[in-house]
């Protein structure tokens, strides 16, 4: 079967089941489900176990501040098919609840508890009472969009003066070499 | 026992310009920097023809290099190690992440200025410090020894009270054994 193929085939098995999962095709060897969050545990365990999509790459977090949602992006791998299926889902911002599927791929604990602490996202009955990565953290979730970094840092840490007057050393390096700065890189400048 | 201060000058002399010829560096690395002592010690810049060679643990060593950033997790630890060391101990901040926080200045996660947590003797600027550079920072700190200037863990026992305060500010959780020496 060519790649065409194995899509067509992956998208009747799961319409079957899942009637409202909305796929979205990409070129080369991925497509993308979006689907209901109720449906994660079901999708995923109809793919690893029916389907051969038994690696389970990554599980991922967008926040999308300005329409109040967190997109949770689940990442499975056939290695037969040589196939990546990317399972995506919204939930609110405001209460991140998600079900927790880590008894379907054990690592994926790992991957919850990152969330849990880098956006705050809530795993219903994740085993892992303890603290991941940020040690004796006070402050909100860190990877959220609306979390300022610059000032939290400036409150919890000292600064070495003599940072406030550097210069920008683009302008300072084309004003020596007399080189022009580039359409595309003028919007990166300060 | 020598009570005459002219003889423990002369005994001093001798301490210094031994242990200046014996540096041990802990092999510990945190952050990216640990990637340019191998190079430092390998045959190319061969960093043991000055008595810089590395140690296992942190009771056998005498410089602790802080290479490169430090989050506050690894401080915790690097505080643990740094107060196990046995005198004479020296600390060399290595990279511009250990002086003024680098690139990583307004990270949530790193420290800034390490001198407010650990006595440090000689920084060594650059992003990345090339061997060159380490070898002139070591001897910087050799020189610092032989003149009897790189007395940090001294200074850290006479403020620890002060860095204690600091360090205590960034983890307010503290369970760690309080030494004292």
């Amino acid at each position: 079967m060519n790649m065409q193929e194995i899509k067509e085939n992956l998208i009747t098995h799961v319409k079957a089941n899942f009637p409202e999962a909305a796929e979205k095709e990409f070129d080369g060897n991925r497509l993308d489900f979006n689907v209901d969050k109720q449906c994660i545990p079901s999708i995923l365990t109809y793919l690893k176990d029916r389907l051969g999509y038994i690696h389970l790459s990554h599980i991922a977090c967008v926040d999308w501040l300005e329409e109040g949602e967190f997109e949770i992006i689940f990442i499975v791998w056939s290695p037969e098919e040589k196939m990546k299926v990317f399972i995506r889902t919204r939930i609110d911002r405001e209460k991140p609840v998600m079900p927790n599927i880590d008894m379907i791929w054990r690592q994926a604990n790992t991957y919850e508890r990152e969330l849990r602490e880098m956006f705050g996202v809530e795993f219903i009955g994740l085993e892992a009472p303890d603290e991941f990565l940020l040690e004796d953290w006070g402050g909100p979730p860190p990877m959220r969009r609306d979390f300022d970094t610059e000032a939290y840092a400036d409150d919890t840490f000292w600064h070495r003066p003599g940072r406030e007057d550097a210069l920008d050393v683009r302008e300072e390096i084309i004003r020596r070499s007399r080189e022009e700065i580039p359409d595309f890189a003028k919007k990166y400048s300060r | 026992m020598i009570n005459d201060k002219n003889s423990q000058k002369i005994v001093d002399i001798i301490q210094n310009w031994s242990r200046k010829h014996s540096i041990w560096v802990l092999a510990y690395g945190t952050g990216c920097g640990a990637i340019e002592i191998p190079p430092t010690m390998t045959s190319r810049y061969d960093a043991e023809r000055l008595g810089v060679r590395g140690a296992a643990t942190p009771r056998q060593a005498d410089v602790l290099l802080i290479t490169g950033y430090l989050t506050t997790k690894t401080l915790k630890r690097v505080i643990r190690v740094y107060e196990q060391m046995q005198d004479p101990k020296y600390v060399i901040g290595f990279g511009s992440c250990t002086i003024n926080g680098g690139m990583y200045y307004d990270s949530y996660n790193t420290i800034k200025v390490l001198d407010k947590y650990l006595p440090v003797d000689v920084y060594i600027n650059g992003c990345m410090p090339r061997p060159e550079a380490v070898l002139a920072g070591f001897g910087k700190l050799q020189q610092l020894i032989a003149e009897g200037k790189a007395n940090g863990a001294t200074k850290y026992k006479e403020n620890l009270e002060w860095y204690r305060g600091n360090q205590k500010k960034i983890i307010p959780n503290w369970v760690m054994p309080e030494y004292n020496w």
